[in-house]
């Protein structure tokens, strides 16, 4: 599988992740580079066997309310807090 | 005059009290982590107790900074403690610093952090391994006699083995997952770096446990590990795995034919066994591993806590500035591997092909250990290599953990000893894997080779 610019592209975006053109080159060339030692995988008969087993289910908790984090110490990490919110940029236009 | 941190806790724990145990530590990182580089913070104030533990700094304490050594958390400060940091307040533990590791645990050699590298104890030019690589050249530089660590794929064991000091991972869902920072959730697990067996014995046991807060986390009984430390393998089935060592050749596999000499002089039954899949693990780990972390590290995204770029005006400029700039090059690369695996018109051939081999792999793992109650390797293929020999080659640094991901593929246990030193001085190791929830039986093996080699005893000629 090779990886070109385009498609590192269309990666980054779904991935929300900024790279310079040079930058997104070095990236494509590395994940084209790590994909063909991963198709290694294609070697290997499969069958009878599922991608995720009958027993693998993650087990639930009751939901119930119980107490949450205190509202200071999440301020504390914020990097913009205002009046108890989250401060974020308009996004909704004009 | 005997050094107290030489000592395991128990015999250090009859010489000083707890308050001077815990200065002890302090003293020592004083004198010696300027050449490790192994502590990101120390508690300068920490308490007295009779068991001081660093943290990875992956895992959260309230007193001290979460920066997973990277720069989107670089003044995080958790408002909770990790379940398994609670666990240890309440039995005595002296939290005394957080350590170095590969930026959110991605990486084999510490090499990734954006704070700067940890330098292997035994040779300062050398890594510790990764990613929990300051936590185990904390304890094998005689800083602290315990540490915190965290696994998706060796990530204790590795740094274990190249830093000459016991690792251990423990059964999936073993160990309370929270409060470390996700990577890979189906993986992760918190592991414990001590100098001798017992005492990595004695931390797992008051780490383990179910937590209502991973809902993960296991409800099996937690055995008493300390109980048969001294009973020996006598008879006991040890199988070596084939494919793992059919290709290895010099100073490690002679380290490691004398290791299974040693375990039949216990009189263990050792016998080769073949498990055809083991050679995929890389990859198969580097899919469903990076799947889940590009998942994981989506949520910081520059609103609640983290690096925000003050670049970013509009909000979708915040998402992409905040995590292109508060990422590490290694970071971004699993995080596109990971997203491009689960993409559209790919997922099946990738994700879905990696954890169909993964569930043969297991299957692999369940045939073997229907005939033996352990399966060995070296824990890795080379002892420490040099800072930067790897870093321009991903795939080469990936291998090195290609002996210690199985274990975290399949969720099963496993512990690093060490096995002896090469022609350089270099430490070398045993890993012992065990089937889910035998790790009682484990530390009994691994306390069985230990008493007859006591590598642990060497010091790093560096202190």
């Amino acid at each position: 599988m090779k990886i070109d610019r385009d498609e590192a592209r269309r990666i980054a975006d779904l991935a929300h992740l900024e790279f310079e053109d040079a930058a997104l080159d070095r990236m494509a060339d590395e994940m084209t580079k790590i994909l063909g030692y991963i198709d290694q995988l294609n070697e290997v008969d499969t069958s009878g066997f599922e991608e995720r087993a009958a027993d693998e289910a993650t087990p639930m908790r009751a939901d119930e309310p119980r107490p949450s984090l205190d509202r200071e110490a999440v301020a504390k990490n914020a990097p913009n807090w205002k009046d108890g919110f989250f401060v974020v940029p308009k996004v909704i236009g004009d | 005059m005997t050094d107290v941190l030489d000592l395991p806790f128990t015999e250090a724990r009859a010489q000083v009290s707890p308050r001077e145990y815990v200065d002890a530590c302090l003293s020592a990182i004083d004198r010696t982590d300027a050449k490790i580089h192994a502590f990101l913070s120390v508690a300068r104030d920490a308490n007295e107790g009779t068991l001081p533990i660093v943290l990875k700094d992956n895992i959260a304490a309230t007193e001290l900074p979460t920066t997973c050594a990277s720069p989107i958390l670089r003044n995080y400060r958790s408002p909770f403690d990790a379940t398994a940091v609670a666990r240890l307040r309440t039995r005595g533990a002296s939290i005394i610093g957080k350590s170095n590791l590969d930026e959110f645990a991605m990486g084999s050699s510490c090499e990734h952090s954006s704070v700067g590298p940890t330098k292997n104890p035994w040779d300062t030019t050398r890594v510790p391994g990764g990613s929990s690589g300051g936590s185990a050249a904390a304890v094998a530089a005689r800083m602290v006699p315990a540490g915190l660590g965290s696994e998706t794929g060796g990530s204790v064991r590795q740094p274990a083995a190249l830093c000459g000091v016991v690792g251990v991972k423990p059964t999936y869902g073993r160990v309370s997952r929270w409060g470390l920072v996700a990577f890979a959730s189906g993986l992760d697990q918190i592991g414990v770096v001590t100098k001798t067996v017992r005492e990595a014995a004695e931390v797992l046991g008051i780490i383990a446990g179910h937590d209502p807060l991973d809902s993960t986390s296991s409800t099996h009984v937690v055995d008493d590990y300390a109980t048969d430390l001294d009973t020996g393998v006598k008879g006991m089935r040890f199988g070596v795995v084939r494919e793992a060592i059919e290709k290895l050749e010099g100073e490690v596999r002679a380290n490691f034919d004398t290791a299974v000499a040693v375990l039949r002089s216990c009189g263990a039954i050792v016998e080769e066994v073949s498990v055809p899949t083991i050679g995929y693990a890389i990859a198969i780990y580097y899919i469903v591993a990076n799947a889940e972390a590009s998942a994981n590290l989506s949520r910081f995204d520059g609103i609640r806590y983290g690096h925000r770029s003050d670049r970013a005006k509009t909000l979708e400029e915040v998402y992409f500035e905040s995590r292109g700039e508060g990422f590490g090059a290694e970071v971004k690369r699993r995080i596109m591997l990971g997203t491009f695996a689960l993409s559209s018109g790919y997922y099946d051939a990738y994700y879905g092909r990696a954890q169909r081999v993964r569930a043969k792999l297991r299957h692999d793992f369940d045939v073997a250990f229907g005939s033996y109650d352990f399966l060995i390797t070296p824990t890795t293929p080379e002892s420490a290599f040099e800072i930067g020999a790897k870093t321009d080659d991903p795939l080469s640094m990936y291998l090195n953990d290609i002996f210690t991901a199985p274990a975290n593929l399949i969720g099963i246990p496993a512990i690093a000893v060490p096995s002896g030193f090469d022609k350089l001085g270099l430490p070398l190791s045993l890993q012992i894997m065990a089937p889910h929830f035998a790790e009682r039986a484990m530390f009994r093996a691994a306390a069985a080779y230990e008493r007859e080699t006591n590598y642990w005893k060497r010091r790093p000629p560096l202190t």
